[in-house]
């Protein structure tokens, strides 16, 4: 895989300090299961944290006792064994792969436009406010309704690629895109392209069209 | 931060320094040493109940979440690879992840190096002659640099663990600027890390 478009340091410093959205946070998990760099700059990150941790001066007494636990150590072979949750592939990595009900190739798609179907992804924290995860798979030719973001909005794609404004995205890449950016991703090749897309808040769509869909699409 | 005068203040009171945490975490997986495991609890303890009260955790979960991270530490120290992570950002996932069970509905969300769809790290081609020691103070030289704005943003985000719209609030300052910043100054820092390797 070669990945071209990385996860941006903003959002990877509050995937480190943990308050990433729920929605956002699996799109990041899953890209840095096969990125090694990005998997780096979230190393130096935490290497950072870390440093803030230990040279920082203690201002509180602790009452805990500081004696040794007396409980079993884990054994490395067993802790770190595959699991038996691998045995059913997804075709994609974790943690997407817990959240999809069956194969990225079986999942049975909803229609939301000509050329344009997603399947929606729950969370834990499944309160709309908190922003959407869904798959979205765009046929080739295809323009997306063109949009801009009242939240974040983070794209992996799965499968294929598409082209905007913004560049080329293929198999494995981010488009990792602030707020007030407007885009228009087209499928590219003769292939459908399918992308994980999560939100931190609800889409705002342009254009008279865009905005008669927007409650239908919810995205 | 700590100023250099801090580290060196540290070491005077005998704190564990991050060399240290290396060796007593491999002396609680070899032999469940009980000095190195209160070596760890003395230098981690108490600046985990600082960082969470800072955070505005109260007292009592302060406690649990520390108690939680130093039981976690005891019970996996023998996972402990001190190639892949110094002890002290070993540590510190340990206690940021109890953080967050211990506030989140869901379990924090990780890559897992077993699934077999992982992609794993090409080997390193650079020379491998850096200690965590030497990259641990590359990284404060690399941090001093960085303009006030940016260090500013780089301490509230990981001290106080504060997210992009609380510090674009408490700053007064707008969300695109926060996150501009934290992107220059990781930019920064990669530049000048990548200058002394
Ligand atoms: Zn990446």
């Amino acid at each position: 895989m070669n990945i071209q478009h990385h996860i941006g340091d903003d959002t990877l410093m509050a995937y480190v300090n943990g308050t990433l959205p729920e929605t956002i946070s699996v799109v990041v998990a899953t890209h840095l299961a096969i990125c090694p760099e990005c998997r780096k700059n979230v190393a130096l990150m935490e290497d950072i944290a870390a440093l803030y941790l230990v040279e920082s001066e203690p201002a509180y007494h602790v009452d805990a006792d500081p004696t040794a636990p007396d409980i079993q150590q884990l054994d490395p072979e067993i802790a770190t064994a595959a699991s038996t949750k691998y045995q059913t592939d997804k075709g994609v990595p974790n943690p997407l792969a817990d959240r999809m009900p069956v194969h990225l190739e079986d999942i049975p798609w909803k229609k939301l436009i000509p050329g344009i179907s997603h399947y929606p992804l729950s969370v834990a924290d499944g309160s709309r406010k908190k922003g959407v995860l869904r798959l979205l798979k765009i046929a080739p030719g295809t323009p997306m309704p063109e949009h801009s973001h009242s939240g974040q909005e983070i794209t992996m794609i799965l499968r294929g690629s598409y082209i905007d404004d913004l560049g080329r995205f293929q198999t494995g890449d981010i488009a990792d895109l602030d707020d007030e950016v407007w885009h228009q991703p087209v499928a590219d090749t003769d292939k459908d392209c399918i992308c994980l897309i999560a939100t931190s808040a609800p889409l705002k769509f342009s254009g008279f069209f865009s905005r008669l869909l927007q409650p239908l699409v919810g995205i | 931060m700590a100023t250099g005068d801090d580290v060196r203040r540290d070491v005077t009171e005998k704190a564990a320094k991050p060399i240290d945490l290396d060796q007593d975490l491999i002396a609680i997986a070899t032999s469940q040493d009980q000095g190195a495991y209160q070596r760890v609890f003395h230098a981690i303890a108490p600046r985990l109940k600082t960082f969470l009260m800072v955070q505005g955790t109260i007292e009592s979960i302060a406690e649990e979440i520390l108690q939680e991270t130093m039981l976690k530490v005891w019970q996996k120290a023998r996972l402990f690879d001190g190639s892949k992570a110094s002890a002290s950002t070993w540590i510190y996932t340990i206690a940021r992840n109890a953080k967050i069970d211990r506030f989140r509905k869901e379990t924090r969300l990780v890559p897992d190096p077993n699934d077999p769809s992982y992609i794993p790290d090409s080997p390193e081609t650079g020379e491998q002659s850096v200690t965590k020691k030497q990259e641990s103070n590359h990284i404060k030289e690399a941090i001093a640099t960085l303009p006030s704005d940016q260090l500013r943003i780089i301490m509230v985000s990981f001290y106080e663990e504060k997210s992009h719209t609380e510090i674009s609030e408490e700053l007064g300052i707008p969300l695109g600027t926060v996150k501009s910043r934290i992107r220059l100054a990781f930019g920064k820092i990669r530049n000048e890390l990548k200058g002394v390797s």
